[in-house]
């Protein structure tokens, strides 16, 4: 069986759907999600996806039995594709001056300058949505610059730090507290606040699925 | 249209505009929000024949002052019950103010949040993703300040024949927050994963609410126990969801907590008890129960 539903408090259930750590993790999520948009149950009320699970929050008193909704995706689970191709690639550019570039690198045993090349160089997917409003978790970073959360997380991260938190790359939308490891910044807005207040999905710059890659540009540029 | 209703004189200790929260936009990272004891806040906007969601004054505890800048009725309920009416009519109750005269939140005997209401269908607000609830961490909104105006319907004037400026909640409805009830706890999505013994100290012993506890999340105090060594993909959580991280003390997401988390979750604490955990000061006791139902795993 390649999906486990279980009861997550009264008026949800938690979908798992992937063996952890899976590369296929996003394309079978997004099946799994599609499929539930377009058939829903009765009462299904909110769909939110972890990296290899599905919250499916329902209206309350109308939460379906697991077994039989085991039945209807495992159906559907058994066709779908393990890859999705990415609908567009957006270009982010990021300055390359983080307070915590030779951390990283001294942890990789890299020069900062090569930690820069080879993030720059990566294709990623946005893997995920969560956190904070917008805020993109980034598979494909390159093994070599995985690098643990800080032991102690900063009280306040500036809007727009582009991070590196375990194995994913990320950027802060907003100034918050965060633990991920600082190694640049980026002069795009991240969540559109304007389209925020007309509840527009496009307020948020990154999508599931997109492909990005990040362009260096010099530091006199954001000024 | 709007018309201007009250003027913050002073912020407090902290307040936000609240309704009962968005719904279909975790998958984008912006959490739910709404007010913490939406028990309360439903209250606070059916005495004035509001929606339950219209949006209300979320109070922490005392220090708040509004002065009124034209006749308005409200409503209060929450942690200071008699703040306007203090022994005429009852706890949790509707008054009228007039022009100019100012409110000011006393320092409520227990709990932590006070709601303000005001009729003709609530403050009016910018709704972010369509809910009043402001999420500054997020870059939602900024934190309400002196001179603020609150802006609401005209209808928020009482008309000479209107009988809502004397209502109050039916005693049985008012709640002691200095005696919470047993918070009631669905296991979790790793409750297996925790030992016995661990899941034994998690449900005997009361505990404690930390002082670092807010709108995101109320962490607890006790005897730590011991949590799964395991990194988990993070995975949706929920207002409720119980998270042990490696230092074995618990913390239970709240309105405004992120949208995924990657510790393991023991439980969820039951969507009704929740407005009893958001009222618990820093220091009170709490006592977790295990509900052995249907959604037990077996």
């Amino acid at each position: 069986m390649d999906i486990r539903i279980d009861p997550f408090g009264p008026d949800a259930l938690l979908v798992r759907h992937t063996p952890q750590g899976h590369e296929a993790a996003f394309a079978r999520g997004l099946a799994l999600q599609r499929h539930l948009e377009q058939h829903p149950p009765v009462g299904l009320a909110e769909i939110t996806p972890g990296f290899t699970t599905l919250l499916l929050e329902f209206t309350p008193g109308t939460r379906p039995d697991p077994r039989w909704l085991s039945v209807v995706l495992g159906a559907a689970f058994r066709g779908i594709k393990s890859t999705v191709a990415p609908e567009r690639t957006l270009e982010i550019p990021v300055i390359y001056d983080g307070p915590d570039l030779p951390a990283v690198a001294a942890k990789a045993r890299l020069s900062v300058r090569e930690v820069i090349a080879l993030h720059a160089a990566g294709n990623y997917r946005v893997a995920l949505l969560g956190f904070a409003p917008g805020f993109p978790y980034l598979s494909g970073l390159d093994r070599r610059l995985h690098t643990p959360r800080l032991e102690t997380p900063r009280t306040s991260v500036p809007t727009g730090s582009v991070a590196i938190g375990g194995e994913h790359t990320g950027i802060y939308p907003a100034a918050t507290a965060g633990g991920w490891n600082l190694i640049g910044r980026t002069p795009l807005n991240i969540v559109d606040t304007t389209l925020a207040r007309s509840a527009d999905p496009k307020a948020f710059l990154f999508q599931p699925g997109d492909a990005v890659r990040f362009v260096a540009i010099p530091q006199e540029a954001s000024t | 249209m709007s018309v201007p209703l009250m003027e913050l004189v002073d912020h407090g200790l902290g307040l936000s505009l609240q309704d009962l929260g968005r719904r279909g936009w975790k998958r984008f990272g912006v959490p739910p929000g709404g007010a913490l004891d939406d028990h309360a806040a439903r209250w606070a906007n059916r005495l004035l024949d509001n929606p339950t969601n219209a949006p209300v004054l979320e109070i922490l505890m005392h220090g708040v002052t509004l002065r009124a800048l034209r006749r308005v009725t409200v409503a209060v309920t929450g942690a200071a019950p008699h703040v306007l009416k203090a022994g005429r009519g009852g706890p949790w109750h509707t008054a009228v103010i007039e022009p100019h005269q100012e409110i000011t939140i006393t320092p409520p005997q227990s709990g932590l949040w006070t709601y303000l209401a005001v009729a003709g269908g609530g403050f009016a607000a910018p709704r972010w993703f369509g809910s009043v609830s402001i999420f500054p961490r997020g870059g939602l909104g900024e934190s309400l300040g002196p001179g603020f105006v609150l802006a609401g319907s005209e209808a928020a004037t009482p008309r000479p024949d209107s009988p809502i400026g004397e209502r109050w909640v039916d005693p049985s409805e008012i709640r002691n927050y200095a005696r919470p009830p047993a918070l009631r706890v669905w296991p979790g999505p790793q409750f297996d994963l925790f030992s016995t013994a661990a899941r034994a100290a998690f449900f005997e012993q009361p505990w404690r609410v930390s002082s670092r506890s807010d709108r995101t999340g109320y962490r607890l105090d006790g005897a730590p126990i011991p949590s799964p060594a395991l990194t988990l993909p993070s995975e949706p959580v929920l207002p409720g969801s119980i998270q042990v991280p490696p230092d074995g003390l618990p913390i239970v997401t709240m309105r405004d907590g992120p949208t995924v988390g990657g510790y393991s979750k023991i439980g969820l604490i039951d969507p009704e008890a929740l407005a009893w955990l958001a009222q618990c000061r820093p220091g009170q006791q709490v006592r977790l129960e295990l509900i052995l139902g249907p959604s037990h795993p077996e």
